[in-house]
């Protein structure tokens, strides 16, 4: 595809803000989202490794690993959609062409989730306390969905990558090819790096957990110390993993790629991957802490900056795709409520959310709010209120205008 | 007027030959329908429960609130959360311009929802785990703050159907502005509507967890509070379902009246009048609330309900997917000054779409000796195929047209007289130049042979 058929297929309504922003929220919750599906995935793991081992204290972690990987689960899912709309909306003549090629297997992952999440469920209503026989296998089905449903993702967004080759995947010797039963490209490397990646974020999640138990259940220093070492091992060895992955990667990139293994996008990607080698050393986590996870979402971040700039290298520096040319029709009122309902309404009500589970999940009975905790839930409850009440001014007068 | 427009901006065409891909983006968005209804509904029915168990220090309702989420959890939020993108992907595959008209200009509508998804997400989760475990004066809150978010993302969503329909206000395409395409008559009687029969799903879905409950009394109670919501509800909203079809416009009154099939009116009533005879029944004798029923009542809602009510509502904006200027089959049918969008109908009547459209094979650009059917065939690929299947299956096939006359030379007469000159009111414009509509009629006439080859 050359440029003008490139720039052609970009949606003639414009954009209602410059492309920066939502390129900046791509990366963002993409970023969030990762993390999400990283924690899901090793959790599963190691729900299912507990579930299938006569040790006592893998047997004891599956427990709160399943809760864990239900509830990451929801949250890839629904922090999932912010980049799934940005991406559309930046980059829409790469992820719908991709798509359509490629829809059997669009419309695949939407049932292979759905059965992964329902077989995890599964999971947790039969075998919740360690697992029956036919429930451990359901949760070993879940985790092999996950992957399919990962895989199924990757292959997307690398055919996006390959405008050059689209006609060639759907009109193979000038002849329509329109089942979209093919999966045309994928690079194994690129895939397992961010499956390995679950590993080092999985570990430094442990290693959270083991900081917040130790209020809770002081007494159970043993096992809490376990699930700290197991954190350890995971950041360090999850961490050599993914280097080795993200070299395979980089040594199997397309012509279009060239040189940015070199690049200093590369070059910091590596760096956060040597940063959760060295976060159990660095912040002496024996006994756990927060750190470890924050320097693990840090190193996340990182990786979908180096994983932009790699689109963009191949995009602008291959085929001379600009983004910053999208045309813009400025619309104030959506921008407006946007970020208005994103940082009133979302920052309280998540905060107040965060606050009290956390609170409640430390104290040993029923929690009474404290006066500040209270505080902000009414200050959700009053964001809520107003802004449904500017819904109805503002629709009442745009049909009396 | 000879337009020099080098290429368009046409995505390939994903063919699926069995349902159509209309049909699987129907599926898709009718069971999310189904959830997503319900769970909206159940928010509200929880919050209200909540409060009252709060208020009244009764445990026993903060236990049925805590079991409703869960079963909402399993249920609406594992199917609805999933099938929500589902819809997206399945319309991406389906209508992907239609799809990217509506992203590129509510883009921050739909970013907007999903920080009350979000919310509503985090929500549930709180309801089930914290019931019982914090003060009740937070449980309202966390309560009420779920309940309203999850109306909020129904608010929103009401507003881009809305604006898929029909812009609200005329001047939209004149001055933009995304208040204007969201906000008009239809949006304020659909939320009404919506909310009412959301009410109706959530009842509907209570009955299934009530008919679990062991205490005899407590479920007895359960079963006619839910009756009561369900049956004024459905009441409401089939009078603001009414009101909202006044306020739809004249084409879409007239494709309802024409091209619906006769038994839509008489399903909608049948299952509105079933529903209300249900919870009517219940309120008489609720002892017969039972598991296999309410399962039974959802199931009738989903099939004889949900689903030709959403047909309808598809039916009624074509030819059109999106804002009365994306056709069904990807073309920009009408210009939009105030985002700069120019109708592509001159341009292919001008040059032609083999011309024009970027994913037509080089051999196939020219039609001449050799490559008249396959040209024939790649035309109703990027014409027909979104709404018809090119054989004996799917949707509208080509197969069951024309009375079954394989008369080349008729079939091109009715699509010179009809289709390219833009006289059927559900159908898009199809401007081919003669060569195209003598290919395509080749093509159609052929189909019996060419499904034969390419099955």
């Amino acid at each position: 595809m050359d440029i003008e058929t490139l720039y052609a297929l970009r949606s003639s309504s414009g954009l209602p803000s410059h492309p920066a922003i939502f390129l900046v929220l791509l990366v963002l919750t993409w970023t969030l989202h990762m993390i999400a599906v990283h924690v899901m995935l090793g959790s599963t793991a190691l729900a299912l490794t507990g579930a299938f081992s006569s040790s006592p204290n893998w047997r004891r972690l599956a427990g709160p690993m399943l809760d864990t990987a239900k509830v990451a689960v929801s949250l890839a899912i629904v922090i999932g959609v912010a980049p799934l709309l940005f991406v559309q909306v930046i980059y829409d003549p790469f992820w719908y062409v991709s798509n359509v090629l490629s829809a059997r297997w669009a419309i695949a992952f939407i049932v292979v989730l759905l059965v992964a999440y329902w077989a995890m469920y599964h999971h947790y209503f039969v075998g919740k306390e360690g697992g029956s026989a036919t429930s451990r296998w359901s949760l070993a089905v879940s985790l092999a969905l996950l992957l399919v449903a990962g895989f199924i993702m990757h292959a997307l967004t690398s055919q996006a990558l390959r405008p050059e080759l689209w006609m060639a995947w759907y009109a193979p010797e000038g002849h329509l090819e329109t089942a979209g039963s093919g999966i045309h490209e994928f690079n194994l490397g690129r895939y397992l790096f961010f499956i390995v990646l679950a590993a080092p974020v999985t570990g430094a999640w442990l290693l959270g957990c083991r900081r917040y138990l130790d209020c809770r259940e002081p007494r159970d220093a043993p096992y809490l110390d376990w699930i700290a070492g197991l954190g350890n091992k995971l950041m360090t060895a999850g961490g050599f993993a993914a280097l080795i992955c993200y070299a395979t990667w980089m040594a199997t990139l397309p012509d279009s790629a060239a040189g940015f293994p070199v690049s200093l996008w590369s070059i910091a990607a590596n760096a956060s991957i040597l940063l959760l080698i060295v976060t159990p050393a660095w912040f002496r986590s024996a006994s756990g802490g927060y750190g470890p996870f924050a320097a693990a979402a840090g190193a996340v971040l990182l990786i979908a900056i180096a994983r932009e700039a790699l689109r963009h290298r191949i995009l602008f520096g291959t085929h001379g795709y600009e983004l910053s040319t999208y045309p813009v029709n400025l619309d104030w009122y959506s921008n407006a409520l946007f970020c208005l309902t994103f940082a009133g309404v979302g920052g309280f009500a998540i905060a107040y959310s965060l606050a009290i589970s956390w609170e409640a999940g430390k104290a040993p009975g029923v929690y009474t709010a404290s006066p500040r905790v209270d505080r902000l839930g009414g200050f959700a409850l009053a964001a809520l209120l107003v802004w449904i009440a500017q819904y109805f001014f503002f629709g009442f007068l745009v049909m009396t205008r | 007027m000879e337009y020099t427009t080098e290429i368009l901006g046409l995505y390939p065409t994903w063919y699926q030959p069995a349902l159509g891909s209309g049909w699987v983006l129907g599926i898709i968005a009718v069971i999310h329908v189904l959830a997503s209804h319900t769970s909206v509904g159940a928010a509200l029915v929880s919050t209200w429960l909540a409060t009252v168990a709060v208020r009244r220090n009764r445990p026993e309702l903060l236990e049925y609130v805590r079991r409703y989420g869960v079963f909402l959890l399993v249920f609406s939020y594992v199917l609805g959360s999933i099938t929500g993108p589902g819809i997206w992907f399945s319309a991406t595959v389906a209508s992907p311009r239609g799809l990217s008209a509506l992203i590129h200009s509510y883009v921050w509508w739909w970013a907007t929802e999903w920080v009350f998804f979000f919310i509503e997400v985090v929500g549930i989760y709180l309801l089930v785990y914290l019931a019982g475990k914090v003060d009740g004066r937070s449980y309202l809150k966390i309560a009420w703050i779920f309940g309203l978010a999850s109306w909020a993302t129904m608010l929103i969503i009401v507003g881009i159907l809305s604006f898929m329909m029909w812009p609200g206000q005329a001047r939209w395409f004149t001055e933009g502005g995304t208040l204007n395409g969201f906000f008009g008559p239809y949006t304020f009687a659909q939320i009404l509507s919506r909310t009412c029969f959301m009410l109706m799903a959530a009842a509907l879905a209570g009955g299934l967890i009530a008919a679990y409950i062991r205490d005899g009394a407590f479920r007895l109670e359960m079963t006619r509070k839910l009756a009561w919501v369900g049956m004024l509800s459905a009441v409401l909203g089939a009078v603001f379902f009414q009101w909202g079809l006044t306020t739809l416009p004249e084409s879409a009154q007239l494709l309802m009246k024409t091209r619906l099939p006769g038994s839509f009116v008489p399903t909608m009533w049948a299952i509105l009048t079933e529903i209300v005879i249900y919870f009517a029944a219940l309120l008489l004798r609720p002892g017969a609330l039972n598991v296999p029923l309410a399962a039974g009542m959802m199931t009738a809602l989903l099939i004889f309900g949900i689903w030709p009510e959403e047909r309808a509502r598809e039916s009624m904006r074509k030819p059109y997917v999106a804002g009365q200027f994306v056709y069904s089959n990807q073309i920009i049918a009408r210009d939009v000054p105030a985002l700069g969008v120019k109708s592509e109908l001159p341009a292919l009547e001008s040059r032609g779409m083999l011309a024009l459209h970027p994913f037509i094979p080089e051999r196939l650009r020219r039609i001449g000796e050799g490559n008249e059917l396959e040209a024939g065939h790649a035309l109703a690929i990027v014409y027909c195929s979104n709404c018809h299947g090119l054989g004996t299956t799917g949707t509208r096939p080509f197969g069951e047209m024309f009375a079954g006359n394989r008369d080349a030379a008729d079939i091109e007469r009715f699509i010179k007289g009809a289709l390219v000159t833009g006289n059927m009111v559900n159908m898009p414009r199809v401007p081919l130049r003669d060569g195209e509509a003598h290919a395509l009629a080749q093509f159609i006439a052929s189909l019996p042979l060419w499904h034969s080859i390419t099955r």
